[in-house]
C-alpha cells in the first residue's frame, strides 16, 4: 500500500535490520528515598518484612512472557537490573529471575549482566550470590567517600561501609562501576576531586560521575540545599575530566569515563538508540519493529504493576513513536557519546533518511555544535557543553505520537 | 478644527442625541450601563458588566476605544417616551479625535466628574471640544455615595477650569441608582431637540466605521436631514461610490432593524461595502435619486504620532502578520502601516499609533486574536531632517538617519501639554517637566488645583512622562496635549552594538544633553535583559563613532543534562521543550539571543 504523506512530513520508518535489543529489569525498593532521586522507587516499611520477593518474580516472569512475541527470536546482548536499588534482592531470588529471563530470551554469549547495588551491611556474601547467580558486572551507588556529604545526600550507608562495599566488588568481579555526585551541598572542588582519587585507588575500570542537579518532584527540588555556583561547579567538572584521563580513563559520554574495553555496553545501547525491552514496575521499553518504533511504560505502583502483570497487561501506556518525532530521539541520544555514531546509523536505527532531519543538521553545524565532517554525528566541544541546546534544534513542534492500531 | 452643524428650529421630536464626557475611572461605563439598564435595553440576564466597553480588551482594561451607541427608550415624568441616544467616547488622550467624532452626533453631552476627585486634564479638553462644537453640557457628579465625596468644592472647580455653570449640577452615583432619574430628565429638559427637516434631501455623517465579519462595513451615522431606507441607492460625497442600502438600524445596545432612520437619528447603516475604505468616517451619505448640494463639514484625518517597528520573531510569519495587520485596519482607521526591512530583524512592518496606549493595544491584539510572536521596536516620534541641500525629509525610523554631514538640521515635533494637578504636588510636576525638557507657557490656580500649560517634545512624552507624571503625584496629575510645531533640536542618534555589530533596530533618538547618561542606562539595562548565551556578549552603546558604554554578559558555562538513559525520553523531552519554550520570545540578532523587551530597554531606564 502506498501510503500519501502531506508535504514536510516524514515518512513512516521502515527498517532493513532491526537494532540491536537489551533487556532492562526494574526493581523499584529503596531502604530510604534519597532526597534528590527522581526514579520509580518506593521505600518498603521499616521493620516489615521486606520486598514480595517471591510476587514480585513472578510478576515478572509474566511480564516478560506476555512481551516475548514483540521480540521474538531477538538476541540479547545485554542485561541490565536497575532500581531503586536491586541488591535488597536476595540472591536467590535473583538467580531465579536470570535463570527465567535465560529460558525466554536467547542472551548472546558473554552478555553483559549489570545489577545496581547500595553500599550496606554483610554485601560481601550477598555479591557471591549474585555472582553466582550470572550477573557479571556490578555497578555501585557510592556518591562521595565524604561522611559529611553522605549526611547531606541522606544516603543510608556511611563511608566505611562504602570502602567495604567497594573492596568486595572489585574482590568478586571484573567489571565494576563506582556512581559518584559532584556539586554537592557545600563541596568545594579538592572535595569532589578528593572522591574521584579515593574511587581511583580501587582500580575499577569503569566510573560514572553525575553533577547532582535538581530534579522536579524530589525533596531537594522542594527545599533546595546550598549548592555550589556554577564557576564552582565547571572547575570540580574540568578537575575530575583531567584527574580521569590522566589515569587512563576514556571520557566517552556526558558522565560515564572507562579504561579501553570496559564501557558499560548496556548504557551504549541507550545512546547508540538501539532497542530495549523494559520489565519490572514503572520501567521502560523501546521496541522497533521493521514499520514501526513503539515505547511502553509499565505500570508504576509495585502494587498495581504485580497484579496487571500476573493478569497479563502490565504495560500502563503503549505509544507509536511518530516518524517526524525519531530525529530528535535519535540525537538526544547519540550526541552524548563523545565520539557521535557514523551517519549512517541514522537511517539504521530510525528507520526515516538523515535527510529528514537535514535542516537542522546545517543549522547545528552553523552554530558550531555540530561536527561539520558529513560521515559522522558528532558534538563539537562546544556542542558537548550545550547540549541541550544542539538537541533542542531537532525538537519538532507538534510531532505527537499517536496510538497504535 | 472645531466646526458647528447648523442647528434650524424645527417641530420638535421626542428624541435626544447626547454623549458622556468623563475622564477615565470616573464612572462613566457604570453610568451607561444604568441608563440602558432603567431603559429596558437589555434584560438583566443580559447586563454583563459595562456593555458598552464590547472588546474584551476594552472590558479587561477598563477603557473604551471605540464609539459605541444604545438609542434608549425612556417614559419621562411628563408621559411622552423619549429617544434618548447615546453615544459613548474614549476617555483616554489617545483617543481623542474619537471624541470629537462622537460630539458632532449629539446637540447635548453629561460632563461626569467624580465627586471627590474633582476635574481632570483630559475632561477639560473634551469638554472645551464640546461647547465649541456648540454641545449643551450637563454637569454631573459621580460617586456622590462615596464619604469623600465633596461637591461643593468641585463645583467650584467645574466652574473655575471649564468656566461653565455648575451651580445646578446632578448629584448622583452610578453605583446605587441615587440620580439616574434626574440625570434622564435633565437630557429632555435641558438638551434641544434635534433640529432637520425630514423632507429636505439626505444628509447622513458617517460618524464611525468598523468591518463585521458577516455583514461587512458597519456604518454609525447620524442623520442630519432627509431619510434613509432599505433599498434606497446611496452616494457617498467624498468618495463618489454608490451602493445599496441593505439595512438600516439602531443598537439598544443590541442591533435592532428599523424601516427608517429620519432627521435627527443616530443609527447603523449596512450597504454591502467591502472595505473600510469606502466607508469613510466623516464623510457625508445622501441619495443618488435626490442628492444633497453639498457635504457636511467632515472631519480632518488624524496622522499617527508615534512609530515603532513590528517584526515577527518567526520569518516565515511575515505573511501572516501583513494579514493580521490588513485585518486590524479594517477596524482601525487611525493604525497605519508599511512594509519596512530590518538587518537585523529581517522583513516586517513599520507602524504608525496615535499613543503609546494604542500601540500597546494593537500589539495586544496581534498576539491574542491572531496568535502572532512579535517584536516590537522601541516608539519613536517622527523627526523632520533639513538636507544641506534643502530637501525636508520625515524620518520615522532612527535607522533611516541620513548621514549626518549631509543634514543642517534635525527638528522634533513639539506638543503643547496641559496639565492639572493638586497643588500638593506642583513642584514634582514642575521639575519633572523641566527634566523633560519642557518650556513653561503658563501656570494657572484654580482653587484647589493649578493648571500647568508647557511646551514640551514629543518624543519625551511618548518615553515614560505618563507613568513619571502618575508617580510624582500620587496618580493624580492629569494631563491633555496637542500638536504644536517642529522645531529645530540638539537630538542625536543612539546606537547599539551587539558583539561588535550595530543593530539597526535598536537605534533610538535622544537628545544630546541626556545622550550619555542613557547611553549607559540602556547598555546596563540590556546587560540584565539579554539572557547569558553559549558565549560572552559585549553590549555598547555609540553616538557615531564615539563609543559612550560598553557592558558584558559572560557566557553561560554549560547546559547539559547530567543523565539520560532509556527511560527517561519523554522527561527530557519536556523539559528541552520548556527550555526551548523560554526562547520563543526572542530574536536571534547575529548568533545573540535578544528577548522582546530588550527592544525596549529604553522605555524601562530608571526602572528598578
Amino acid at each position: 500500500m502506498t501510503r500519501i504523506l502531506a508535504p514536510g512530513s516524514t515518512a513512516p520508518p521502515a527498517f532493513r535490520a532491526l537494532p540491536p535489543l537489551s533487556l532492562y529489569v526494574h526493581l523499584p525498593w529503596c531502604i530510604r528515598k534519597c532526597p534528590y532521586c527522581d526514579f520509580n522507587s518506593h521505600e518498603w516499611r521499616r521493620g516489615g518484612d521486606g520486598p514480595p520477593e517471591d510476587a514480585y518474580v513472578d510478576a515478572l516472569v509474566a511480564d516478560l512472557e506476555s512481551a516475548l512475541p514483540s521480540v521474538w527470536g531477538r538476541k540479547v546482548p545485554t542485561v541490565f537490573l536497575g532500581g531503586g536499588t536491586p541488591s535488597l534482592f536476595s540472591p536467590e531470588a535473583i538467580d531465579r529471575l536470570l535463570a527465567a529471563i535465560r529460558a525466554r530470551l536467547p542472551l548472546a554469549a558473554g552478555a553483559e549482566v549489570t545489577m545496581e547495588a547500595n553500599p550496606g551491611t554483610f554485601e560481601r556474601e550477598r555479591f557471591e550470590g549474585f555472582r553466582d547467580a550470572g550477573v557479571n558486572r556490578l555497578s555501585i551507588g557510592v556518591q562521595s567517600f565524604s561522611p559529611r556529604h553522605l549526611a547531606a545526600l541522606g544516603r543510608v550507608h556511611d563511608a566505611a561501609e562504602a570502602r567495604a562495599a567497594v573492596d568486595a566488588a572489585v574482590e568478586l568481579f571484573d567489571e565494576v562501576n563506582l556512581d559518584l555526585m559532584y556539586g554537592l551541598p557545600d563541596q568545594a572542588v579538592d572535595e569532589a576531586l578528593a572522591d574521584v582519587e579515593e574511587a581511583l585507588a580501587f582500580r575499577t575500570k569503569h566510573l560514572s560521575c553525575y553533577q547532582l542537579t535538581l530534579e522536579p518532584n524530589t525533596l531537594f527540588h522542594r527545599h533546595p540545599p546550598p549548592l555550589p555556583d556554577e564557576d564552582e561547579v565547571d572547575a570540580m567538572q574540568s578537575a575530575i575530566e583531567a584527574r580521569l584521563e590522566r589515569a587512563g580513563f576514556d571520557h566517552y559520554e556526558v558522565s560515564a569515563y572507562a579504561r579501553p574495553g570496559h564501557r558499560c555496553m548496556h548504557n551504549v545501547n541507550y545512546w547508540r538508540f538501539g532497542d530495549y525491552l523494559g520489565i519490572g514496575a514503572g520501567a521502560h521499553g523501546k521496541v522497533s519493529s521493521p514499520d514501526r518504533v513503539v515505547r511502553e511504560v509499565r505500570w508504576k505502583q509495585p502494587i498495581r504493576y504485580l497484579e496487571q502483570a500476573i493478569a497479563g497487561t502490565p504495560a500502563m501506556e503503549r505509544r507509536e513513536v511518530a516518524a517526524g518525532e525519531l530525529g530528535f530521539e535519535f540525537m538526544l541520544n547519540v550526541l552524548r557519546l563523545t565520539e557521535g555514531v557514523p551517519a549512517t546509523l541514522f537511517a539504521e536505527r530510525t528507520g526515516v533518511p538523515l535527510a529528514a532531519i537535514g535542516r537542522e543538521l546545517g543549522i547545528a553545524t552553523r552554530r558550531g555544535l555540530l561536527d561539520p565532517d558529513p560521515s559522522v554525528l558528532r558534538a563539537t566541544p562546544l556542542g558537548r557543553r550545550f547540549l541541550n541546546d544542539l538537541v533542542a534544534l531537532f525538537l519538532r513542534d507538534g510531532a505527537h505520537a499517536k496510538e497504535p492500531a | 478644527m472645531p466646526f458647528v452643524f447648523p442647528r434650524p428650529t424645527a417641530p420638535v421630536k421626542p428624541i435626544r442625541n447626547f454623549s458622556i464626557i468623563a475622564h477615565i475611572d470616573h464612572g462613566k461605563s457604570t453610568l451607561a450601563d444604568r441608563f440602558i439598564q432603567r431603559c429596558g435595553g437589555l434584560a438583566d440576564r443580559e447586563m454583563e458588566a459595562q456593555v458598552l466597553d464590547s472588546m474584551a480588551l476594552e472590558r479587561e482594561r477598563g477603557i473604551t476605544i471605540k464609539a459605541q451607541t444604545a438609542a434608549l427608550a425612556y417614559k419621562a415624568r411628563d408621559g411622552v417616551t423619549y429617544r434618548l441616544n447615546l453615544i459613548d467616547t474614549p476617555g483616554h488622550v489617545d483617543f481623542a479625535y474619537e471624541v470629537s467624532r462622537s460630539l458632532a452626533a449629539c446637540e447635548g453631552a453629561l460632563l461626569v466628574v467624580d465627586a471627590s476627585q474633582g476635574v481632570e486634564a483630559q475632561t477639560v479638553a473634551n469638554c472645551y471640544t464640546a461647547t465649541e462644537q456648540g454641545v449643551t453640557v450637563i454637569p454631573v457628579l459621580n460617586k456622590i455615595d462615596l464619604p469623600s465625596a465633596d461637591p461643593e468644592r468641585v463645583i467650584a472647580e467645574i466652574e473655575d477650569i471649564i468656566g461653565i455653570d455648575a451651580q445646578d449640577a446632578i448629584r448622583a452615583s452610578a453605583k446605587t441608582g441615587e440620580g439616574i432619574d434626574d440625570i434622564l430628565e435633565a437630557v429632555i429638559a435641558r438638551i434641544p431637540a434635534p433640529a432637520g427637516d425630514e423632507d429636505a434631501p439626505l444628509q447622513a455623517l458617517v460618524i464611525d466605521s468598523w468591518f463585521d465579519n458577516y455583514v461587512g462595513v458597519v456604518m454609525l451615522v447620524r442623520v442630519m436631514h432627509g431619510r434613509l431606507r432599505p433599498r434606497d441607492k446611496i452616494l457617498m460625497m467624498a468618495t463618489g461610490a454608490t451602493y445599496g442600502c441593505e439595512s438600516v438600524g439602531v443598537f439598544t445596545p443590541k442591533s435592532v432593524s428599523r424601516d427608517s432612520l429620519s432627521a435627527g437619528e443616530v443609527g447603523f447603516v449596512i450597504a454591502g461595502i467591502k472595505e473600510l475604505k469606502g466607508a469613510q468616517v466623516g464623510d457625508t451619505i445622501t441619495l443618488v435619486s435626490r442628492p444633497a448640494a453639498a457635504p457636511l463639514p467632515g472631519f480632518k484625518l488624524v496622522k499617527p504620532q508615534v512609530f515603532a517597528g513590528l517584526y515577527p520573531v518567526e520569518a516565515n510569519q511575515y505573511e501572516a502578520l501583513r494579514d493580521a495587520l490588513a485585518k486590524l485596519k479594517l477596524n482601525d482607521a487611525s493604525l497605519h502601516y508599511e512594509p519596512e526591512v530590518s538587518q537585523a530583524l529581517g522583513f516586517g512592518f513599520r507602524c504608525g499609533f496615535l499613543g503609546l496606549l494604542h500601540m500597546d493595544i494593537v500589539q495586544e491584539r496581534l498576539e491574542r486574536e491572531y496568535d502572532m510572536d512579535l517584536i516590537t521596536t522601541a516608539p519613536t516620534v517622527v523627526y523632520q531632517v533639513l538636507l544641506r541641500d534643502g530637501t525636508l525629509l520625515e524620518i520615522e525610523n532612527p535607522s533611516k538617519l541620513p548621514d549626518l554631514s549631509k543634514v543642517e538640521e534635525i527638528r522634533e515635533p513639539i506638543i503643547t501639554v496641559s496639565i492639572l494637578t493638586p497643588q500638593e504636588y506642583v513642584g514634582p510636576v514642575l521639575t519633572l517637566c523641566t527634566e523633560k525638557r519642557g518650556t513653561q507657557r503658563n501656570m494657572q490656580y484654580l482653587g484647589r488645583q493649578v493648571m500647568l500649560t508647557y511646551e514640551l517634545p514629543l518624543a519625551e512624552v511618548v518615553m515614560d512622562f505618563f507613568d513619571k507624571l502618575k508617580s510624582v503625584s500620587r496618580g493624580y496629575a492629569s494631563l491633555d496635549y496637542e500638536f504644536r510645531e517642529f522645531r529645530a533640536a540638539d537630538v542625536v542618534k543612539l546606537d547599539i552594538l551587539i558583539n561588535g555589530e550595530r543593530v539597526d533596530a535598536l537605534s533610538v533618538m535622544v537628545h544630546r544633553s541626556v545622550a550619555q547618561y542613557r547611553g549607559r542606562e540602556v547598555a546596563a539595562k540590556m546587560r540584565s535583559l539579554i539572557p547569558r548565551q553559549m558565549f560572552d556578549v559585549a553590549v555598547q552603546a555609540a553616538i557615531g563613532a564615539q563609543i559612550i558604554a560598553r557592558e558584558s554578559i559572560k557566557a553561560l558555562r554549560k547546559n547539559v543534562l547530567a543523565k539520560c538513559y532509556g527511560g527517561d525520553i519523554t522527561r527530557k523531552r519536556k523539559l528541552l521543550e520548556k527550555q526551548k519554550a523560554g526562547k520563543k520570545r526572542m530574536k536571534s540578532v547575529g548568533s545573540v539571543e535578544i528577548p522582546q523587551e530588550a527592544f525596549l530597554a529604553i522605555l524601562k531606564v530608571g526602572e528598578k
